[in-house]
C-alpha cells in the first residue's frame, strides 16, 4: 500500500480522506496548508498526493507547480469542490482530477489508477 | 408713273404684294419696314429699278449696288444669326449635361446621361455608342455597356417613340436609367465581350488613342491598315469615332461611337463636339468609381464596427461570465464541501454499522439525501457554466465520443449494453461545447435511472440543414411524450429528483428545436437533439 499526502484546509474533510484511505491500507498524512505540506514533503518520501486547489489564502495549483517542477515523478490528485478547473492549464499538470463527492469511490479509483501506473 | 411694286405707297390693300404671307399683315401699312423686308428683293421693284435707268435717273445706276450689298449683309447676318443660335443650342446641352455630370455620384446615372448625350437628337444624335472601361485592377479595358439600335426596325421604333415625347436630356437619361440600362447592357454583351482588350497591348488602337489622349475619327475602317480587321467587322461600320475618357491622367476608359443606321458621315466638328464632352465623363466616372469604393469601405468599417461593439459586448459578457464564475465557485466551495463531509462520514458509519443496527436506515437516508444534493449540485454548476455560451464549430462525432467515454464505463458496470452508430462526413456544428456536452451526459444520467435497460443506443445523423442526436432506451418508457411544444410539466415531477432534463430543454430551446423524448413503439425512450450546422457565410 501507498503512503498518501492529504492536503485540505477543512479539518473535517482530512479527517474523513484519513479514515477512509486508511481503511484502504494506505498510509495517510494529511497537511492544512501548502507550507505544512512543503514541510511535510521535504521531510518525507510520499507515492502520491491529493490536493484541494483552494487552499486558505493559497492555491493548491500553485503547490501542484511547485511539486511538479521540484519533485516530477510523484503523482498529484487534484481533488476539489470545483469542476471548471478542469480547464485550467494549470490543472492539467495533476495526473488526476476528481471532484469532491461524499462518495469517494471515484477518488480511490483514481488513486488505485496512478499508483498502479506509477508500479509500471 | 406706273411702277410694278408697291414700294411707292404708304399703305397698300391685301392684293397689293404677293409676296406678303399670312402673318405678315402689319406689313400693309408699315411702309418702312415693307420696303425693307420686301421690297428691296422683289423681281417687281428690280424691275422698277430698270425703268428709273430707262429714264435716266442719275441714281438708277447705283441704287442696285447699294441694294446688292444690303442682301449680302443680310444674308451673311442671317447666317451668323443661325450659327450664333446653334451654338446657343449646343452650349445650352453642354450645359445641362455638365450640371448632372458634375453633381452625380450615381455610376448608372453618369452612364445614362453620358450614352443618352451621345445617341439622342437633341445630343450628339449618334446612332450607336459604346462604352468601355478600365477594370479596378488597370489591366484590361472592357466592354461595359452599349447604347443603340440594333437594326433598322429597332431605330425605327425607338426614334418615332423619342419624336412622341418631348422630354430634356436629363428627363431621357432618367428614363433610359429607369426602363433600358440593365436590358441594354446584356443586348450588346456579345459586342461588348469581344471588345475587351488588355491595358498591355500597345499597338491596339484603344491604347494609342488613350496613350495620345486625343479622339480619334476612324475612317474606311475596313481598309485602314491601323485598325485590327476583326474590330471593324463586330462594329459592321466604315468609320467610327474612338475618344478617351483620361481623368487627371488615369485611363478611365473610351467611347466608341458610329452612326451603323443611318451611316450618315462623322465630321471633324462632331469629333471636336464631343471632346468637350468626355473630359467630364471621365471626371464624372472616376468620381462616382470612387464613391462606389468609398461606399465599399465604408460599409467594411461598418462591419468593423459592428465586429467591435460585439466584442465589447463580449467583453461585458465575459465580465459577467467572471462574476457567475465566482459566485458558483463560491457556491461550490461553500456547499459540496459540507455535503462531503456530512455524506462521506455517513457512508464511513454505514460501513460499521450491522445490518441489526437501529442508526443504519437514518444512517442510509443520510447517504441518499447527500448524493441527491450533490447531484443536483452538480446539474445546477454545470448549467451555469454553460449560460455564456462561446459558439463555435464542432465535430459532433468527437464531442459525443468524448462525453460518453465515462458515461460507457458506468453502462458497463451496470450490465447495460451500448452502440454507436456515428454518420460518417458530418458537417461541423455550430454550438457551445460545454452546453451540449451538459446535455448529452445529462439525458445519460437520466436514461440511467431508467427501469429496466439493457440495451442504450447513440445514433448522430444529417437531417436537412441540421445534425439529430438520438439516444434510444429499451427500458421503462414514460407516460408521456414530449413534442415541439416541449416537456409537459408532469414530465419534470415523473423524471424524479434530476433537474438536469428540464436545464437540457431551457439549453436545446435557445438552439431552436426542442429536446425532443417519445416512446418508442417497440419500447423504451428517444431523446432527440437537434443541432444547427455551420452555413456559408455565417
Amino acid at each position: 500500500m501507498a503512503k498518501i499526502l492529504v492536503v485540505d484546509d477543512e479539518d473535517s474533510i482530512r479527517l474523513l480522506y484519513a479514515e477512509e484511505l486508511a481503511d484502504d491500507g494506505h498510509e495517510v498524512v494529511t497537511a492544512a496548508s501548502a507550507i505544512e505540506a512543503t514541510e511535510k514533503l521535504a521531510r518525507n518520501t510520499f507515492d502520491l498526493v491529493v490536493l484541494d486547489i483552494k487552499l486558505k489564502n493559497e492555491s493548491g495549483l500553485d503547490l501542484l507547480q511547485k511539486i511538479v517542477k521540484e519533485r516530477h515523478e510523484m503523482p498529484v490528485i487534484l481533488c476539489t469542490a470545483f469542476s471548471c478547473y478542469k480547464d485550467d492549464f494549470s490543472a492539467w499538470l495533476a495526473d488526476g482530477y476528481v471532484v469532491k463527492s461524499s462518495d469517494m469511490t471515484e477518488l480511490k479509483d483514481e488513486i488505485k489508477r496512478i499508483l498502479a501506473k506509477k508500479a509500471r | 408713273m406706273e411702277w410694278e411694286c408697291c414700294w411707292a405707297f404708304q399703305e397698300i390693300a391685301p392684293e397689293g404684294c404677293p409676296y406678303i404671307a399670312e402673318g405678315e399683315e402689319e406689313l400693309y401699312t408699315a411702309h418702312k419696314r415693307r420696303v425693307v423686308e420686301k421690297c428691296l428683293e422683289c423681281p417687281r421693284f428690280r424691275n422698277d429699278l430698270l425703268k428709273f435707268r430707262e429714264l435716266g435717273y442719275p441714281l438708277a445706276t447705283i441704287i442696285p449696288f447699294i441694294v446688292e450689298e444690303f442682301i449680302d449683309q443680310k444674308t451673311r447676318l442671317q447666317s451668323m444669326g443661325s450659327f450664333l443660335n446653334s451654338k446657343t443650342r449646343e452650349i445650352r446641352f453642354l450645359h445641362e449635361l455638365n450640371v448632372v455630370l458634375q453633381t452625380s455620384l450615381d455610376l448608372d446615372e453618369i452612364l445614362s446621361v453620358a450614352m443618352t448625350a451621345i445617341t439622342a437628337g437633341k445630343g450628339f444624335g449618334m446612332n450607336r455608342a459604346f462604352l468601355l472601361m478600365a477594370d479596378k485592377e488597370r489591366q484590361f479595358l472592357k466592354g461595359y455597356l452599349g447604347v443603340g439600335p440594333r437594326n433598322y426596325e429597332e431605330a425605327w421604333q425607338i426614334w418615332s417613340d423619342i419624336g412622341q415625347n418631348d422630354l430634356t436630356l436629363r428627363e431621357m437619361a432618367r428614363n433610359f436609367q429607369k426602363t433600358k440600362l440593365a436590358s441594354e447592357k446584356v443586348k450588346f454583351q456579345d459586342i461588348l465581350d469581344q471588345l475587351s482588350i488588355p491595358l498591355a497591348n500597345h499597338k491596339h488602337i484603344f491604347n494609342r488613342t488613350l496613350r495620345d489622349k486625343k479622339p480619334v475619327l476612324i475612317k474606311d475602317a475596313f481598309t485602314n491598315q491601323d485598325i485590327d480587321p476583326h474590330l471593324s467587322e463586330l462594329l459592321g461600320v466604315d468609320s467610327f469615332l474612338i475618344m478617351p475618357l483620361i481623368s487627371r491622367n488615369r485611363r478611365v476608359g473610351l467611347i466608341i461611337a458610329d452612326n451603323c443606321i443611318t451611316h450618315k458621315p462623322i465630321t471633324t466638328h462632331d469629333m471636336q463636339l464631343m471632346e468637350t464632352f468626355t473630359f467630364p465623363v471621365a471626371f464624372a466616372l472616376e468620381r462616382a468609381s470612387l464613391y462606389e469604393r468609398l461606399q465599399e469601405e465604408v460599409g467594411k468599417l461598418t462591419v468593423a464596427n459592428e465586429k467591435l461593439k460585439e466584442q465589447q459586448e463580449l467583453i461585458v459578457k465575459m465580465e459577467k461570465m467572471a462574476l457567475v464564475g465566482r459566485i458558483t465557485s463560491s457556491i461550490a466551495h461553500s456547499i459540496r464541501n459540507p455535503l462531503m463531509i456530512i455524506g462521506g462520514f455517513a457512508r464511513s458509519l454505514l460501513k460499521t454499522a450491522s445490518e441489526s443496527d437501529r442508526n443504519r436506515k437514518y444512517l442510509e437516508s443520510i447517504v441518499r439525501e447527500a448524493k441527491q444534493l450533490e447531484d443536483v449540485l452538480e446539474e445546477v454548476l454545470g448549467y451555469a457554466d454553460s449560460l455564456y455560451p462561446a459558439m463555435d464549430t464542432w465535430d459532433i462525432n468527437q464531442l459525443v465520443t468524448s462525453a460518453f467515454d465515462k458515461i460507457k464505463e458506468r453502462l458497463e458496470q451496470k450490465g447495460i449494453s451500448w452502440r454507436f452508430d456515428a454518420a460518417a462526413g458530418l458537417p461541423m456544428a455550430f454550438i457551445d461545447y460545454k452546453q451540449i456536452t451538459f446535455c448529452i451526459k445529462t439525458i445519460f444520467n437520466a436514461v440511467m435511472e431508467t427501469p429496466g435497460i439493457s440495451l442504450v443506443s447513440l445514433v448522430t445523423r444529417l437531417e436537412g440543414d441540421d445534425i439529430v442526436v438520438e439516444i434510444l432506451d429499451n427500458g421503462l418508457a414514460p407516460p408521456w411524450n414530449a413534442d415541439e411544444a416541449g416537456l409537459p410539466d408532469s414530465a419534470f415531477e415523473e423524471l424524479g429528483r434530476n433537474l438536469g432534463l428540464p436545464l437540457c430543454k431551457a439549453i436545446l430551446e435557445k438552439y431552436g428545436k426542442p429536446l425532443l423524448i417519445e416512446k418508442r413503439p417497440e419500447g423504451g425512450t428517444k431523446y432527440t437533439i437537434t443541432l444547427p450546422i455551420r452555413k456559408e457565410g455565417e
